[in-house]
């Protein structure tokens, strides 16, 4: 019994970290039309930013929002200075649907050099803000702790506010409107450069959360070649395709159940085939839902 | 107009083909390759930057701290030796491409302790240094099938297998925890199923088994893997993979407050790298462990007190682990068997030294190496301890005990042999 | 104008006389490339000889990508993990059949092709950023295969021995030399018969198809099987480059398949020209070249280890970003649009 349960806890706990990561990819998507893989990256120099303030300040929730602002910031010059250009450059043929990904990609291996050179000797290490020992029902540990509820919790209200945010506010529909058709929110007077900006700086604090709690929730120590960074990346972009680009909740469902699918298939099936399962994930709900469980169906053709 | 290009094409081929004839005609050379009247190169490859390095990329700078101490004393015979190294990011491609740059470009003399069973078979196959002449050296990995002499007769093992290390855990628990019930955890390549040909020829019987894909260590599924032993209600709990591997289950099973008794391989055991990392130390307290080297911590053995201090002088602030002890112990091997390889080493003298003498080099661990003409099994043995209070390492009775086997159906006995003393400043006297 | 049925029947003999001509003039263009890389090969050291080897089997690679991409328009992040299947089976078919290296490699391109087949039809109504994902997944997940399958050799890998070169060739005819001559005859075939792929109809089609989905099928091409086409061709010529790949190595392992080689083939492309195959030496020679020079670089003006570790990757990584920003269509595209505008500022 006891099994689910922590299996079901696992995969919650896990999903939603995979679920701030796919929340930072939908911002970008909506916000840009990019799929940025240097996301993992940028989570991991805000980590470092949070690193940094945790050694001056001594306290994870001065260190949290200074990773968030921090890495806000980073992903904002990015697009101001790198984006921009990219976009005006290869806009046409078939290079559009791939120099992002490729500058991207080279974004990444920058982020990593850069941060390797500062940081790369330092033993790194973020203590957690709340015990993350597990709560005890009888004899019975589970595998849920305050730390593992603040990370549930957090992933719930980002939602609701960025959820808020697009619905409720002037900017929120600006975003949304930037996102499907910039030259007719431009003539409507949106300003979408600043709209771009702003997509970005929202998906780099939401990156930068996932970085903290994904360090926290660990062992505490994290350096530029940990594993948890190289997985957050590949999670997260696939919770992002599996919940649909198009939506924020779905960035949440399809972390969820890509947390939740791979936990019971290590613990019931066999601890192999962890980096198998999200394919066929993948395959099978793309099969149901081309465009992801939330996404949006595509334009009727002729 | 199609035609002038075809002409052009001939007319560039012909003189690039006469200008490649000059170019190739290299002057002949009389001293061995990598080999200079004041210098001795030697090449490296392992992983250096991706997941793979963790750990790893700290033996170049301890090598080369060891190397940097023996130059300022003199060399070897009045050589320097310089090490090249090659990040090789744990891709087979790209170690053979680079041990192709370190022999056929940078003209080394000989490879050390290249990493990955993968990579080494790789070079093996394609850059075949065994037809080259060129010596492997100290490969950095547990695989038995590098001692085969046939196969791969200039590679030489120097660390115990994963095989022998299996065995002498199910012999620890066949007489110390006979009638518990065991579960194993393991990477589901081969080094897990090393493991597992070991422990069957052990007589070990697990109640379950965990494995786990190479890569996938995180929190998550290290919970995972808690919850299955725990639904097993095993006592003892064997960690046989990688430095992240244990590090996950320690530091997740103080979260879940688990604490069977643990057994550790020494692969994923030096108490240096588990703490920095985050374990606490009353997780590791009383858990078993196992190295052919002393504890890293042992700052009373000879070679420990000497290669912290080189190590510390030559990249402060860095920790003192077992991947540095290893590192500059096959640094130290090294500089031996080039010494003993007389006044002008070549590549088959420094290989003779290693094929008669290897078993008199001295080194810093606790069974000989098993060097002959016909087997290039390295290290045999390891010695048994338990973790202290503060987490360190320590041979159980204070005494270090060692056990050797073979990677087949040998028995496993306790070893008689008694490390010769250091010769005088860890130097090649 | 077309009226007269002899007056068609020279036109169509003229259209037929100078698409001959052009097959022709390829052709032989192919020919003395290759006569070229012999006498290349016999007279340059043994280290180039491999890295020569290197920048075939990615020219065969890189080509496969700017067939999928360039010309049909689909995004594949797991052209990785088809090389995997072609090198696999390849290897498979050798140890266990001992059939001879021609066969194996046919073996390759027939499996990954396959594979290919399956993923296209998985694909088809998949669009970019989705089709993205699923072939990233893909790539991650397949090498991982070869662990719970004891014929595939696990972590340690298969051996792939494609045989020492024939005696008849000389004693001091190195193995890199015969690897070199398999991968570039295989290129030389392999990119005469794309290029003759890719003039055709169904090249045609791709383009079609890529650039306006619904104008395609409006004039009557069938998109889904175009696409599908694209996909096992591409597989194809994938599953050739990783056999050749496992061939210069010598081993097929899961190790060699990671996630960064599906990205380099998509960088090599780019870099090339993702629509250009003429391009494809451009990107094949700068994946082979740039790490070396990186390194070389990196040895000469890095002060402490961190820098010289982290220097390669920092400079590959600019190179990729100034490649994509300033050469976005490849310098062959560049070169055309700058000589095209050249021309028309003359006239006006």
């Amino acid at each position: 019994m006891f099994t689910f349960i922590n299996t079901t806890l696992i995969g919650i706990t896990s999903g939603s970290i995979y679920a701030l990561m796919a929340i930072a990819m939908v911002l970008v998507w909506r916000s840009t039309r990019v799929i940025n893989f240097a996301q993992a990256n940028m989570a991991l120099l805000s980590t470092y930013f949070g690193y940094e303030a945790m050694i001056h300040a001594n306290s994870f929730w001065i260190a949290l929002p200074v990773a968030m602002v921090g890495g806000a910031l980073f992903a904002a010059i990015i697009e101001l200075v790198f984006m921009r250009l990219l976009v005006k450059r290869s806009t046409t043929g078939p290079i559009a649907s791939v120099a992002p990904i490729i500058a991207t990609l080279g974004l990444l291996g920058v982020i990593r050099a850069v941060v390797a050179s500062i940081w790369g000797g330092a033993d790194a290490h973020i203590q957690g803000p709340v015990s993350n020992t597990g709560y005890s029902i009888g004899k019975q540990t589970l595998v849920f702790s305050p730390l593992k509820l603040l990370i549930l919790v957090t992933v719930v209200v980002l939602v609701l506010f960025l959820t808020l945010l697009f619905q409720k506010t002037n900017i929120g529909l600006a975003l949304r409107a930037s996102a499907y058709s910039p030259e007719i929110a431009r003539l409507s007077g949106i300003k979408v450069d600043f709209v771009r900006t702003l997509g970005w700086s929202l998906a780099g604090a939401a990156g930068a959360v996932a970085g903290m709690f994904q360090t926290v929730n660990g062992s505490g120590t994290f350096s530029p070649d940990s594993i948890e960074f190289a997985l957050l990346l590949v999670s997260g972009f696939i919770a992002a395709v599996i919940g649909g680009l198009e939506s924020l909740v779905g960035a949440i469902i399809g972390g969820l159940l890509l947390g939740l699918v791979i936990s019971f298939v290590l613990m019931y099936i066999s601890g192999s085939l962890f980096f198998i399962a999200p394919f066929v994930i993948l395959l099978i709900v793309l099969f149901i839902r081309p465009q992801g469980i939330m996404g949006a169906k595509a334009a009727r053709l002729a | 107009m199609k035609a002038m290009n075809r002409r052009k094409l001939f007319s560039v081929s012909a003189v690039l083909a006469a200008a490649s004839l000059v170019a190739t005609a290299i002057p002949a050379n009389a001293a061995e390759v990598g080999v200079t009247a004041s210098e001795i190169k030697l090449g490296m490859t392992l992983p250096m930057t991706g997941t793979a390095s963790l750990g790893y990329n700290k033996i170049p700078g301890a090598a080369k701290a060891y190397f940097d101490y023996l130059n300022a004393n003199g060399g070897v015979n009045g050589r320097k030796i310089t090490l090249i190294v090659k990040d090789d990011q744990y891709v087979p491609t790209q170690a053979v491409t680079k041990t192709n740059e370190l022999i056929l470009k940078d003209k080394v003399m000989a490879l050390l302790a290249p990493l990955g069973t993968a990579n080494v078979k790789a070079v093996a196959s394609s850059v075949n240094p065994a037809k080259r002449g060129v010596p492997v050296l100290f490969v950095n990995t547990g695989f038995s099938g590098f001692a085969d002499v046939k196969k791969y007769p200039t590679t030489y093992s120097i660390l115990p297998s994963y095989i022998m290390e299996a065995k002498i855990m199910g012999k620890y628990i066949a007489e110390n925890l006979s009638g518990k019930k065991v579960g194993l955890l393991y990477q589901d390549d081969d080094f897990g199923s090393d493991a597992l040909a070991g422990f069957k020829a052990a007589g070990t019987n697990f109640t379950v088994k965990v494995p786990y894909a190479s890569g996938s260590q995180s929190a998550a599924t290290a919970a995972g893997w808690i919850t299955k032993f725990k639904a097993a209600e095993v006592d003892v709990v064997i960690l046989f993979g990688v430095t992240s591997a244990s590090l996950y289950m320690l530091a997740t099973a103080a979260a879940l407050k688990y604490s069977p008794q643990w057994m550790i391989d020494s692969v994923g055991g030096d108490s240096t790298t588990l703490k920095l990392a985050g374990v606490p130390a009353g997780v590791l307290y009383n858990a078993i462990g196992f190295s052919p080297v002393p504890a890293t911590t042992d700052l009373t053995d000879e070679y420990v007190k000497l290669f912290s201090d080189i190590y510390a002088k030559a990249v402060p602030g860095s920790a003192f682990d077992l991947n540095v002890l290893l590192g500059m112990n096959s640094a130290f091997m090294t500089a031996q068997a080039l010494k003993a390889a007389g006044q002008n080493p070549t590549r088959k003298s420094l290989m003779a030294v290693l094929n008669t003498k290897g078993s008199t080099l001295f080194n810093s661990a606790l069974s000989p190496v098993g060097y002959t003409g016909t087997s290039h099994v390295g290290l045999t043995g390891e010695w048994v301890g338990k973790y202290s209070p503060t987490g360190d390492l320590l041979p159980i009775g204070g005494i270090y005990t060692t056990y050797t086997t073979d990677s087949g159906a040998g028995a496993v006995v306790k070893s008689t042999y008694k490390r010769p003393a250091m010769p005088a400043k860890g130097l090649t006297n | 104008m077309f009226s007269s049925s002899a007056h068609r029947e020279s036109w169509e003999q003229r259209r037929l006389d100078l698409h001959k001509l052009k097959t022709a003039n390829h052709f032989s263009l192919f020919i003395v490339f290759g006569f070229f890389l012999f006498l290349l090969s016999n007279r340059v050291d043994e280290l180039r000889v491999y890295q020569g080897a290197s920048v075939a089997v990615f020219v065969i690679a890189i080509s496969s990508i700017i067939l999928l991409t360039g010309y049909s328009g689909q995004v594949s992040l797991g052209h990785g993990a088809l090389m995997a299947i072609g090198a696999y089976g390849a290897a498979v078919a050798r140890n266990e059949l001992h059939i001879p290296i021609i066969l194996a490699l046919v073996v390759a391109v027939l499996l990954a092709s396959v594979g290919g087949a399956l993923l296209g039809a998985a694909a088809a109504r998949l669009s970019g950023p989705y089709l993205a994902g699923t072939t990233l997944a893909l790539a991650v997940g397949l090498p991982s295969l070869a662990n719970q399958f004891a014929i595939l050799g696990g972590e340690q890998g298969l051996v792939f021995d494609v045989g020492s070169p024939p005696t008849k060739l000389g004693a001091d005819f190195t193995q890199y030399k015969w690897f070199f001559w398999i991968a570039a005859l295989a290129a030389l075939i392999s990119m005469w018969l794309l290029s003759n792929i890719l003039r055709s109809r169904y090249g045609r089609n791709w383009r079609a198809g890529r650039s306006n989905e619904v104008a395609a099928q409006l004039s009557g091409i069938n998109t889904g099987r175009s696409k599908i086409l694209a996909f096992t061709l591409s597989a194809g010529i994938a599953g050739l480059a990783g056999a050749l790949l496992s061939m210069t190595i010598g081993t097929v392992s899961p190790s060699a398949f990671p996630l960064t080689l599906s990205f380099s083939l998509l960088t090599g492309a780019v870099l090339s020209g993702v629509s250009t195959l003429s391009g494809v030496m451009i990107g094949a020679v700068t994946l082979v070249a740039i790490p070396e020079i990186a390194d070389v670089v990196a040895n000469r003006i890095g002060s402490s280890e961190n820098i010289t570790t982290n220097l390669p990757g920092l400079m590959v990584s600019t190179l990729l970003i100034l490649a994509v920003l300033f050469v976005p269509n490849g310098p062959v595209e560049q070169h055309r649009a700058r000589t095209a505008k050249k021309a028309a500022k003359k006239k006006s």
